[in-house]
């Protein structure tokens, strides 16, 4: 960034940026029910994450926010050229969607151990909880989670890689 | 009895297996993978022996649907036994003598995984019958030879030749897929049912051999159709591409770059076989009974085979490379085989199956023993060999029985099939008159060139030695053995023809003849008769011209260096100019600037779809006044006016506020439309791309300068035809009302029903309908979809993030 972000943009992201990943939490957790879902939470967590890059800047990303991504996610042979595509807070994106796209094949795979055709889903209705009474946990919800991990993880790759050049 | 299904299979199976465990093994072995892959051969040479005279049919279902039935059949006879039995049993020979032969080479790996590959093509091409399959196994081989020919990939002859045999040989491949469908399109209309398979069953092109013949009605509909003479055409480009017939045989020459074992076993005995064998199977189906010629097909095949015969026997004349003569050799051996199928007197079949045998026991000998000279006295100039029999006592016995046996000199095996060809041509003539006594002329004279080359190579081993020939090795056991038992072979079937005939050749011939067979014998000639006297004529002319050959030898070379006569120029010239014209794709196509992408790509999608609308010839339904409520007109106005903001803004952030009115404006509608979840997804990818500028914004130009008129006018062009497109085909989309099946199951599925149990699974159990079918109706659709997504950021990571990686390593 050429022009350091002024202190109206730095607050304003700093209280806005929860709330944006709050809202997206909600909307996959709902998605079943009402409008959301995983593509639009994983697009609305991009979203949050891109706010404090432009305004903070990729540095704190990864020094702040994921503190021990540089000792761990390194793998053991990797060079200096190489440590900011697979480690850091691109390697920390890398794993979030291939965890993602895992999550939906282990979905259906687990349906096909169970007797079902791939990917097919069921729900399971549990009575009796607090505060919400009955609840539905859909298996559909794993899927989802899946999709929101591939959506989020995938375009935030592509927006530090796009904008590291 | 039927042949055992279990059994076919593994004869199919076993070689791709081996290699695909190849690499490993060789890891283990070493330079005894060879004999790894030989016991595969072995086996599977066991394994069709086992089946020997279960004649028949094994089916096995692959794809069935209503529109498309395609299974693999299997059908075993006398042919497809033969062929597959020279697949693997010169198979067994070839991978021991590798082992010698390839000792030291690098790329043994690719080499005998790629050799396995193609025996299993080649097994497939002789087992199955349905032609889809065939066509599969048919590349497959090519693509291996192709692989194998460019084996030593660093030597620019090398990649010549391999390139020159996969365009001819693969696009040869091509016309006959092109006649296996139209074969399948005329299928149906004289069995009923379209079949895409040749033999063995009821409901096949030609019938069950004794049961059933569906031919004649098939060559009705055929002709009927005036697809008689295309299909014919279009099988010979395929078979005359893969058997190196006149004019394409110049891909064989130039193959004899690839190690001499593989020359030995796929541009010998087998692969250019193949088209050789599809003549001989699909003769039945245009070769009706007891007929003299075959209407199309005699004229054709013969004229082709002969001509073969002939000009590429001259060609071996004027050969200087003892590998050229023989591929030479091979392809002129071929147009004999070919011209024997092509007569429909049967003697004619009993040349071409006879012929198959025969040459591939005598030419395989003789590419091995090309293979031991090369590799014990390192050169293979034909003028720099002489007296090598001094050193290679064993390997020039072997050669002397070959060479005979190639010149077609009694008693030897070549004798024998030769002789049935010149009595074909005969009683051809004889019954046909006038131009047809041009046949045994022309059968006698390319003969009298085969003589010629055989002793010509006979001689290699005797004579004066020249002086530059270095010290000659002894070969290796390993190369000594598969050429010693290759010509034992041939010795064997020169004094019992009968034996081979008795066994084999007699039931592959009853494949080759449509209706009931006779038993063929064949005797040493007990009285004079046209062809023994052709023979003589041959042998007698051979002898006089052999004193001559020098002479004949320059004379062929000096025509061959004229440009215009070869077939090789024309191939030269046109893989130039095409290359030539492929120059051009860069300077207009590929152009590196977006705009021109932009444009192909948008203009070719808008005129194939219109193109699309215009052959269908559906008819825009134009609604001129929409009944929309109010606040939408009012929210697509305000859109309207954000585009047309967008190209008049005047700096980058305006451009991309405006923008953004038009996006949230679409959002609006959808919300209006009451889509909640459309409108959730529009507005944060609106934001998303807000978002993006924003962090790209400051790094743009600030001014891109002025624009020509005349390339806005284009852009304009181009940005209408693009939108008249769009407009079309939503105009077309929305008209259309599909029955609403789909749309009602997903109504009444995606909810959670008034009474359930504890666990829902036939129910969607979700109030919302869109996200329901997401993850669960359609959840394979989605699954995709994240993954382009997850894809899209591997490239991105790849290409952009790793693309300094290349030059630093």
């Amino acid at each position: 960034m050429s022009t350091q972000p002024t202190i109206i943009a730095r607050t304003v992201v700093r209280t806005v940026v929860p709330i944006i990943i709050l809202t997206a939490i909600s909307l996959v957790l709902q998605g079943h029910n009402l409008p959301g879902g995983g593509f639009i939470g994983g697009v609305l967590t991009a979203i949050a994450l891109a706010l404090v890059y432009i305004t903070y800047g990729s540095e704190y990303l990864t020094e702040e926010l994921l503190p021990n991504s540089n000792e761990d996610r390194r793998l053991p042979d990797t060079s200096e050229e190489q440590s900011g595509l697979l480690s850091g807070a691109v390697g920390a994106y890398n794993v979030t969607f291939v965890f993602g796209l895992a999550l939906t094949a282990g979905a259906g795979l687990v349906a096909i151990a169970l007797g079902y055709t791939f990917l097919a889903q069921s729900a399971l209705f549990v009575s009796q909880v607090p505060i919400y009474g009955m609840l539905e946990l859909a298996s559909a919800l794993v899927f989802d989670l899946g999709v929101f991990f591939v959506v989020s993880g995938a375009l935030l790759t592509i927006l530090a890689v796009v904008g590291d050049e | 009895m039927q042949p055992d299904q279990v059994v076919l299979l593994a004869v199919l199976a076993l070689p791709f297996a081996g290699a695909v465990v190849t690499p490993f093994v060789y890891r283990v072995l070493g330079e005894r993978t060879a004999y790894f892959a030989a016991g595969i051969a072995a086996v599977c040479l066991a394994l069709l022996v086992s089946q020997y005279g279960n004649w028949g049919t094994v089916t096995v279902n692959w794809i069935s649907t209503a529109s498309l039935d395609i299974s693999l059949v299997l059908y075993l006879d006398g042919l497809s036994f033969l062929i597959a039995l020279l697949a693997s049993g010169v198979g067994v020979l070839i991978f021991v003598y590798s082992g010698a032969y390839m000792q030291g080479e690098t790329g043994k790996v690719k080499y005998y995984t790629t050799l396995l590959v193609f025996m299993g093509s080649m097994l497939g091409i002789a087992l199955v019958v349905d032609l889809i399959s065939l066509f599969v196994f048919w590349e497959l081989t090519s693509i291996s030879s192709f692989i194998l020919i460019g084996h030593y990939q660093r030597t620019p002859s090398s990649q010549y030749a391999a390139r020159k045999s996969m365009l001819i040989t693969v696009s040869g491949g091509l016309f006959l897929l092109v006649g296996f469908l139209i074969l399948h399109f005329v299928s149906g209309q004289a069995l009923g049912d379209m079949t895409f398979t040749l033999i063995g069953t009821e409901q096949s092109l030609i019938g069950v051999p004794g049961k059933t013949s569906n031919a004649a009605a098939i060559r009705k509909a055929l002709h009927s159709t005036g697809l008689f003479v295309p299909v014919l055409v279009l099988l010979a480009i395929g078979a005359a591409a893969k058997s190196a017939q006149v004019p394409l045989h110049i891909w064989l020459p130039d193959a004899m770059e690839a190690p001499t074992p593989v020359s030995a076993f796929l541009h010998s005995a087998t692969m250019v076989k193949a088209g050789v064998y599809l003549i001989a199977r699909f003769r039945p189906l245009f070769v009706p009974e007891d007929v003299i010629t075959a209407e199309g097909w005699t004229l054709l095949f013969v004229v082709l085979g002969l001509a073969t015969m002939t000009i590429t026997a001259m060609l071996a004349v004027g050969s200087t490379d003892i590998k050229e003569l023989l591929a030479y050799s091979t392809a002129s051996h071929l147009g004999l085989i070919i011209a024997g199928f092509g007569l429909a007197e049967v003697a004619g079949g009993e040349t071409g199956v006879f012929h198959i045998l025969n040459h591939a026991s005598f030419k395989a000998t003789l590419f091995l023993v090309a293979g031991i000279i090369a590799h014990e006295a390192g050169t293979r100039t034909i003028s720099d060999l002489g007296g090598l029999w001094r050193e290679l006592p064993v390997t020039a016995a072997i050669a002397v029985v070959a060479s005979l046996s190639m010149a077609g000199i009694p008693p030897f095996n070549g004798f024998y099939s030769k002789e049935l060809l010149f009595e074909a041509t005969w009683i051809t003539a004889e019954h046909l008159g006038g131009i047809a006594w041009v046949l045994p002329v022309v059968a006698v004279f390319g003969s009298v060139f085969t003589f010629l080359y055989s002793i010509r190579f006979a001689m290699l081993f005797f004579g004066d030695r020249p002086d530059g020939l270095g010290e000659i090795h002894r070969p290796p056991l390993a190369m000594l053995v598969p050429t010693g038992l290759l010509a034992l072979l041939v010795i064997g079937i020169s004094i019992w023809p009968q034996v081979a005939i008795d066994l084999i050749v007699n039931d592959a011939l009853a494949s080759t003849v449509p209706g009931e067979v006779h038993h063929f014998t064949v005797h040493f000639p007990p009285k004079i008769s046209p062809a023994l006297l052709m023979s003589a004529i041959t042998i007698f002319t051979g002898a006089i011209a052999y004193r001559f050959y020098d002479r004949i030898h320059g004379g062929i070379r000096r025509a061959r260096s004229v440009p215009f006569l070869t077939a090789n120029y024309y191939y030269n010239s046109i893989v130039e100019g095409l290359r030539r014209e492929s120059d051009l794709v860069p300077r207009y196509v590929q152009t590196r600037i977006l705009r021109t992408y932009a444009a192909v790509v948008l203009l070719s999608v808008s005129a194939l779809v219109l193109a699309g609308y215009a052959v269908a010839g559906v008819a825009v339904p134009i609604q001129l006044v929409p009944d929309l409520a109010l606040p939408i007109v009012v929210i697509l106005c305000v859109a309207v006016v954000g585009a047309w903001a967008v190209n008049t803004a005047s700096s980058h952030v305006a451009g991309v506020l405006t923008l953004s009115i038009l996006g949230f404006m679409v959002a609006v509608f959808y919300v209006l439309a009451s889509a909640p979840d459309l409108a959730l997804t529009q507005l944060v990818i609106e934001t998303l791309v807000l978002v993006i500028f924003l962090l790209v914004l400051d790094k743009l130009p600030e001014f891109y300068g002025e624009i020509r008129r005349s390339r806005a006018v284009v852009d304009a062009c181009i940005a209408g035809v693009v939108g008249i497109t769009v407009t079309v085909t939503v105009l077309l989309a929305t008209a259309t009302d599909p029955n609403n099946v789909i749309a009602g199951f997903f109504i009444e599925r995606a909810g959670v029903p008034e009474e359930h149990g504890q666990i829902l699974l036939d129910w969607g159990g979700g109030g919302n309908i869109v996200n329901v079918i997401l993850v669960d109706f359609r959840a394979f659709d989605t699954m995709g979809e994240i993954s382009v997504i997850a894809m899209a950021a591997l490239a991105v990571l790849t290409l952009i993030g790793m693309r300094n990686r290349g030059e630093s390593a």
